[in-house]
């Protein structure tokens, strides 16, 4: 009984005991905190990738393609049954993709990915990517005239009728300058050339008004008469160059065109003029680009805000450079309409990924297998059941396709993600110790604390002993006193901890707004608020752990008031 | 107040007879010598020795003290500061361990039984006082007081008998006058009442034997006189046996047993002349 009643009293009239109590709040609260955040990231990373990958991939080895399709997914069908949810086939290409800015070109180095638009949506999180709604339900290939992102004010049908026919206006223009010239007259003033100004140059925090529709000459009804082409310039392929412009930082230099010179012109027609088809009415293969190709994010430090600069948006024409399939792959171009944006917030996936229709791929590159003349393709990707064995399931497969008779590997997503999953996996281990060592810290605080009250107690230890109390009693004063200061030390450690993950996002919140900057800025990360993941068994092994470090510090300092004889205690004044 | 002592100590059944009824009001001189050689011895000890280390060298305190002490009887131990007095009354309350000789106390020998019967008997069969009072500081009188209790009988069992204990505790306190005190803390006493309720602690188990280091030595002679007092009408009325240790001359002559200790060595003890 005097042991609870001298801890308590101890407790009581020690305020270096609060210092101590403080020290392990503080780590068990950090411990709680950052682990809570790091296992929210890591989740939340996990499932995004979970999401974009397939569960499971049968992928060419090599750049070799897979044959026999329908025959092999027929396999993996019945191989799987129960298992299975669905099925898709992909062609992955790396591929480049080019298109002006400021009239200089822009190269992308691309994944291109060939999709059947009925089935990839099934196995892998692809249409909560898209930017339009519409897209996330319907054909997701076609230019919308409604539905994209507000980020977009101008895209789709409305935004690519607008450029078209503003590029025709200036298409005429250069025309009737180019016939004037022909006749002699001379030549015109600079500055009663047309201005391109192009809705393409908008950003969206700088709004430029767009061209007046009302105010343009009326359309040709019919199309002009062209000059003949030269045979290597593809069809089509001038279209967007006349789109000029792009964005600009600062809005009077797109006012001053400097025009090129007359022979300039002349090869600028040559591209230029050439409208196979009707780009106002009509729209090339469409093409899906992540969003981090088409876009520039500019962080200003002094704001502590971002802004987007749009290079490109739906309703653009963009050029593909793709090889074709074979040993021996050439180049080959083509011309796509982006339909819509990409957009996972994993910046790896946003900044490289392309999507278009599989059979389209297929198609221009010449993915025929000479033995069945049916189409191959480079991947078949694999949804299984919710409930299904991700390994068992792989090596189900791996049993059906070996690797000696298929040139095929199976694979499951965390095969694929390996290297990435274990360096977060890694990164939260050391990141553990390291706070733990905080712990470890306030743990030599209660030792210092200790030994010093020992001290300060060895009379009160003689009187106890010469009281009767046994060695065992002293200590397990101290010992108590240890656990106290570690029980309410992980305790409200604990409840900070848990409190500050719960209204973690309220408290970055607060912080931004007292400090006037983004703690956590949405569009940077993947996330729209901070993800937190609270384990429980995290926070029990925290405390416990806490806990048991105070006892640990405690043991010496107790230990060693039991050993107090106590003649000597008595003796110490 | 002093027939409930001593009814106390008739339900414990060590009552000397004799004491009963008698009403305590003497005042100085201190106490008659009175002759206990009838009571049984409660306490021996034989030929004790006991050095401390001091650095290298081995520093002997006692060598080869011998006494016994009867039931009931107050005995003094005077001697110059440095004989070992001290030392001998941490060695009867097993304080310490003698290096060679033995200690009986009631006919069992005390001072080479483990560390927990030790403490067993500290706690219930001896009560100790010293000089400096050697209270908690942090609990306040009637804690104090408890603490033996506190020590002796586990969280629960202390828990369902704390109605009982509390009024055994001020029952005592009341009996060394500090019931106006109960819930002071000992900075707030003046000496002789931090005194009074370290004998109240001592007492509180009902020992068998107090054991008193210079209960006086740090009191002024009124508060001295007092605590001495207090002693005697416990030694007389409760058969209370009383081993002090003093260095007052006047003290020890009112003893029944005056134990004399030189350079470590008893050099009289009027009951063995007695």
């Amino acid at each position: 009984m005097f042991k609870l009643l001298l801890t308590w009293r101890y407790l009581k009239t020690r305020f270096i005991a609060l210092a101590s109590i403080i020290s392990v709040t503080l780590g068990v609260a950090t411990l709680i905190v950052v682990n809570s955040v790091m296992s929210g990231f890591s989740n939340e990373m996990t499932s995004k990738l979970h999401g974009i990958l397939s569960d499971v991939e049968l992928v060419a080895s090599g750049m070799g393609e897979i044959d026999r399709v329908d025959e092999k997914v027929a396999q993996i069908k019945s191989l799987l049954q129960d298992d299975l949810e669905a099925v898709t086939t992909v062609v992955r290409v790396p591929a480049m993709l080019n298109f002006l800015v400021h009239g200089q070109p822009r190269y992308h180095q691309i994944m291109l990915i060939g999709i059947d638009d009925q089935t990839f949506g099934d196995v892998t999180d692809f249409r909560p990517y898209l930017t339009n709604h519409f897209h996330r339900n319907g054909d997701v290939f076609r230019l919308m005239e409604l539905g994209y992102d507000k980020e977009l004010p101008d895209a789709g049908w409305p935004y690519r009728r607008e450029k078209f026919r503003h590029d025709a206006y200036i298409r005429q223009e250069l025309e009737s300058m180019l016939q004037d010239r022909a006749k002699g007259l001379p030549p015109i003033a600079q500055n009663q050339l047309p201005v391109p100004h192009s809705p393409s140059a908008t950003t969206d925090s700088n709004q430029e008004p767009l061209v007046n529709i009302a105010k343009l000459p009326p359309l040709p009804t019919q199309k002009p008469v062209l000059p003949t082409l030269s045979s290597d310039v593809p069809a089509g392929a001038g279209s967007e160059y006349l789109s000029d412009g792009g964005p600009s930082l600062n809005p009077s230099e797109s006012n001053t065109w400097n025009p090129a010179p007359v022979d300039a012109l002349a090869a600028y027609r040559e591209r230029v003029l050439v409208a196979p088809f009707d780009p106002i009415t009509e729209q090339r293969v469409g093409i899906i680009i992540g969003i981090g190709i088409g876009r520039l994010r500019a962080h200003d430090p002094t704001t502590g805000t971002s802004q987007n600069m749009y290079f490109i948006r739906p309703g653009d024409d963009i050029e593909l450079t793709i090889p074709s399939a074979g040993s021996q792959p050439r180049p080959l171009l083509e011309n796509c309409t982006v339909v819509d944006f990409y957009s996972s917030k994993m910046h790896d996936y946003d900044s490289a990924f392309a999507f278009m229709p599989l059979s389209h791929l297929q198609k221009m590159r010449g993915m025929i297998d000479p033995a069945t003349g049916g189409a191959t393709v480079s991947a078949i990707q694999i949804k299984l059941k919710p409930d299904a064995n991700l390994n068992s399931a792989r090596d189900r497969l791996r049993a059906a396709f070996p690797m000696m008779q298929y040139p095929l590997m199976v694979q499951t997503w965390r095969d694929q993600q390996a290297p990435l999953l274990s360096a977060v996996e890694m990164e939260i281990t050391i990141l553990n110790i390291l706070l733990f060592m905080i712990i470890a810290v306030a743990g030599f605080g209660i030792l210092a604390t200790f030994f010093m009250i020992v001290v300060e107690k060895t009379k009160d230890i003689g009187i106890l002993k010469s009281l009767g109390a046994p060695s065992s009693g002293v200590m397990s004063i101290f010992l108590g006193y240890g656990l106290s200061l570690g029980i309410v030390g992980a305790g409200a450690g604990t409840l900070i901890g848990v409190m500050f993950v719960v209204y973690i996002n309220e408290i970055a919140a607060l912080i931004s707004m007292i400090s006037g900057r983004e703690v956590f800025d949405p569009s940077i990360y993947f996330f729209s608020s901070i993800p937190t993941l609270l384990d429980p068994m995290m926070v029990v092994a925290v405390a416990g752990g806490a806990m048991l470090i105070a006892i640990l510090s405690s043991v010496l300092p107790a230990l060693r008031a039991a050993r107090l004889a106590p003649v000597e205690a008595l003796r110490y004044e | 107040m002093k027939a409930k002592l001593v009814h106390d100590q008739v339900s414990r059944g060590t009552a000397n007879p004799a004491h009963e009824n008698h009403d305590v009001i003497s005042h100085a001189p201190f106490r008659s010598p009175k002759n206990h050689s009838n009571g049984s011895v409660i306490l021996s000890a034989h030929q004790i020795y006991k050095a401390y280390q001091a650095g290298s060298q081995q520093v002997p305190v006692l060598t080869g003290v011998s006494l016994q002490v009867r039931q009931g009887q107050f005995t003094t131990i005077v001697g110059q500061s440095g004989s070992g007095k001290s030392t001998l009354l941490h060695l009867l309350g097993t304080l310490d361990r003698p290096d060679k000789g033995e200690i009986v106390m009631n006919k069992q020998r005390i001072d080479n039984l483990p560390a927990r019967q030790r403490d067993r008997i500290r706690n219930q069969d001896i009560g100790l006082i010293f000089q400096f009072y050697h209270l908690l500081p942090e609990l306040n009188v009637l804690e104090n007081t408890l603490v033996p209790y506190m020590i002796h009988y586990g969280v629960w069992n202390y828990l369902l008998q704390r109605r009982r204990l509390h009024d055994r505790a001020k029952e005592l306190l009341e009996q060394v006058g500090l019931s106006h005190r109960l819930t002071h803390r000992p900075n707030q006493l003046s000496g002789g009442e931090r005194q009074r309720t370290a004998i109240a602690r001592a007492l509180i188990t009902q020992p068998k034997l107090l054991l008193a280091d210079e209960p006086t030595g740090n009191l002024d002679a009124r508060s001295g006189n007092e605590v001495l007092e207090l002693l005697r009408q416990l030694s007389e009325h409760q058969a209370l046996t009383v081993i002090m240790v003093t260095h007052d001359e006047r003290i020890a002559q009112q003893s029944d047993q005056i134990i004399r200790l030189r350079d470590g060595k008893v050099v009289a003890s009027t009951a063995e002349a007695a």
